[in-house]
């Protein structure tokens, strides 16, 4: 009787250890495997650095204690029914504090439902597409800028080139994330001189793009813009180069910024525009990393390869968080809410500010690969480095 | 007419490298009634083959070529040999997983070995080009093109005109027979799988010079491996090069005049029209 009874006790102890244990906990399900796990280590490690970082800095101060934050990040394996599932487990079973996001638009529009349904607040800085903000939902906050904007930036230098380009092809893959990006595009265009010559959609993990480039070749188009991924564009440039296509300039919603894929194209990489939210600058500075260039260099030298504005976006939902439950002095989940929407701070990303949707506004700086180099060209006041333009053809290169 | 023209030989030279994908695929399944799933991923590794002795030795890819088939045809006779064999009686479902959970361990291991980045194949000519009646022909393709089509009469000869393709075929008409004729179909299904997988080696070095390359490239390949094998027929190696062929060209036009988003829908549209109407494939014996 008082074995069983010590027994009792023993279990019950067991149970409320938890209680007690894991101080402000934040979960996530990104993509450690599969398809899109290239991408999905920037967030792995960047929540990671962002903890860490925190941590020794003290952690952070809620109801007059300094708290340490922990991290529990589940492998979402590329699968977005996977990924849902685990956020449910997240919340339901680990009853993390907070949750992260994951990678991409498709996973944080799923993702995010979780997040509503069970009043959990939900940073996310992976996905940008206008469909994630535009359902009402009061528990999710977004870091990407709005993917209908994407190519403002991008569209407003085109018309300042010279010679101008007069004719534009807009291809685009058929996820969440590219389909918003094509709509606002669309729109933008249209408030411009530039026509339209092409407008496709074709399909996510398309290989072949060789009856599309004879298309665009055969119509003799001065700029193409593409919203797709890495892997695609990689395909894209490739097979342009071998049939032998020569528009004016090219422009690419992802892979411009990253390393790998300038490393994948090698000199096939030059001239190719791309756009970013975030460059490693001096001037934007951080509470806890002292600015985005000492994160960029302490980013490299920890994970071994460059960070780019995924890995920026990622640490500033970090910050986000604590910055927000300072602010509530509390880790009530509705109270945490109210104060990350009305957060007003400068990180090494940039000034977070969630508009009324949830989603930040930030503008793309176009960029541009110079000789191997990620250079900058245009941004809101103008150029900053002379773009390389027109492309030299490609028997000139 | 000039872009039609320009579709048309880039929908042959794309069903050309389809239909080697396809080759090793049908053949396995042909003789060893095995729905080979790590099929793609047995592309993905040759590729990765392929990739190191470029960047790693510089080896031109099509020297590499080889070298990748002779280092997949190994892994390819071992896992038949010591794996597959021990299966190979099982129900079909049974052949099915196992290959499946290949599939999977083979890409876990391939990302932690060679990462998740992407790979090109990247040579100086890899972007080279020549003017064919008005259609603009890349150099690598074309290359590629001959490879797949040499592969294909070569792998037919070899069924056709030796001895152990005779074995091969007899074994895959009627194994009882074959045995009482001696031939030890142990040995002869781990041959099969070995040449099935080099010619997966073959078509990885070749996707990895026209594509790019990781490790999750493996189960779209796969798909359409499947697909182009059972529209054109498992029977002869010939088949195969039409299945090949025929969905290349029907991709393209249906990326020119219905729009690139439905190439897979129709594709996949063509494998289960060819299930209904013709099950033993376009050119296969009806039964």
């Amino acid at each position: 009787m008082k074995r069983t009874t010590l027994l009792c006790l023993a279990i019950g102890a067991l149970m409320a250890a938890p209680l007690y244990a894991a101080p402000i906990e934040l979960g996530a399900s990104v993509q450690l495997t599969g398809s899109l796990a290239n991408t999905g280590r920037y967030y792995r490690d960047a929540y990671q650095f962002a903890v860490d970082k925190i941590n020794s800095a003290g952690g952070v101060k809620v109801g007059g204690a300094h708290e340490k934050l922990s991290l529990k990040i589940l492998d979402n394996q590329s699968d977005v029914n996977l990924s849902v599932r685990q956020y449910v487990q997240l919340v339901t079973q680990d009853k993390v504090n907070f949750l992260l996001g994951p990678f991409a638009s498709d996973f944080a529009l799923a993702d995010s439902a979780i997040s509503e349904k069970y009043n959990i607040p939900m940073i996310q800085g992976g996905g940008a597409s206008d469909q994630i903000f535009s359902r009402g939902y009061k528990y999710v906050f977004g870091t990407l800028s709005a993917a209908s904007d994407y190519f403002q930036s991008t569209i407003d230098a085109i018309q300042k080139l010279n010679p101008a380009p007069r004719s534009v092809a807009l291809l685009y893959a058929d996820d969440a994330f590219d389909v918003s990006v094509a709509d606002g595009t669309r729109k933008l265009l249209a408030k411009t001189s530039l026509k339209v010559a092409v407008d496709q959609r074709y399909s996510s993990k398309a290989s072949d793009f060789s009856s599309l480039l004879s298309v665009i070749k055969s119509r003799n188009v001065d700029a193409i813009l593409v919203a797709g991924h890495e892997t695609e564009i990689l395909n894209f440039i490739r097979q342009a180069k071998s049939l032998d296509v020569n528009p004016m300039l090219y422009s690419f919603t992802v892979g411009v910024p990253s390393a790998d894929f300038r490393a994948a194209l090698g000199r096939d990489a030059e001239y190719a525009f791309g756009m970013t939210a975030w460059l490693p600058s001096k001037a934007l500075k951080d509470d806890y990393f002292g600015d985005a260039e000492q994160f960029a260099g302490e980013y490299q030298k920890r994970f071994g390869y460059e960070p780019d504005y995924h890995a920026a976006s990622a640490v500033a939902d970090v910050e986000a968080f604590v910055k927000a439950i300072e602010a509530a002095n509390s880790l009530d989940a509705a109270k945490v809410r109210d104060a990350i929407a009305r957060l007003d701070f400068d990180s090494l990303y940039g000034r977070i500010h969630f508009n009324s949707n949830g989603q930040i506004g930030l503008a793309q700086t176009v960029v541009q690969i110079q000789k191997g180099k990620l250079v900058a060209v245009y941004g809101q006041k103008g150029f900053i480095e002379k773009p390389l333009y027109p492309m030299p053809a490609w028997g000139r290169r | 007419m000039q872009l039609l023209w320009q579709v048309l030989v880039n929908g042959v030279l794309l069903g050309g490298l389809y239909a080697l994908m396809a080759l090793g695929l049908a053949l396995i399944w042909g003789v060893l009634n095995i729905v080979n799933l790590a099929h793609g991923a047995l592309i993905m590794l040759g590729a990765y083959v392929c990739y190191y002795l470029f960047t790693g030795f510089g080896w031109d890819p099509f020297a590499a070529l080889p070298v990748a088939m002779l280092v997949l045809f190994c892994l390819g006779y071992l896992l038949q040999r010591y794996l597959l064999n021990l299966v190979i009686r099982a129900p079909m479902f049974n052949t099915l997983l196992i290959t499946f959970g290949l599939e999977v361990v083979i890409t876990y291991l391939a990302q932690i070995a060679f990462s998740a980045d992407f790979r090109t194949i990247n040579p100086s000519y890899a972007g080279a080009n020549f003017p064919l009646f008005g259609a603009t022909v890349p150099v690598v393709r074309i290359l590629a093109f001959g490879v797949a089509l040499a592969l294909t009469v070569a792998l037919w000869l070899l069924l056709v005109r030796t001895r152990i393709g005779r074995a091969i075929r007899a074994t895959a008409q009627n194994l009882v027979a074959a045995r009482l004729y001696g031939v030890d179909p142990r040995r002869l299904y781990a041959l099969t799988f070995g040449l099935g997988a080099a010619l997966a080696g073959a078509a990885g070095s070749l996707y990895g010079v026209v594509s790019q390359i990781n490790p999750y490239i493996g189960a779209g390949l796969t798909a359409k491996s499947f697909a182009i094998a059972i529209i054109g027929g498992l029977e002869n190696p010939l088949y195969v090069l039409v299945g090949g062929l025929f969905l290349g060209i029907a991709e393209a036009l249906t990326a020119l005049y219905i729009g690139p988003t439905y190439t897979d829908v129709v594709s996949f549209g063509i494998l289960v029209l060819v299930l209904i109407v013709r099950p033993t494939g376009l050119l296969g014996r009806t039964a």
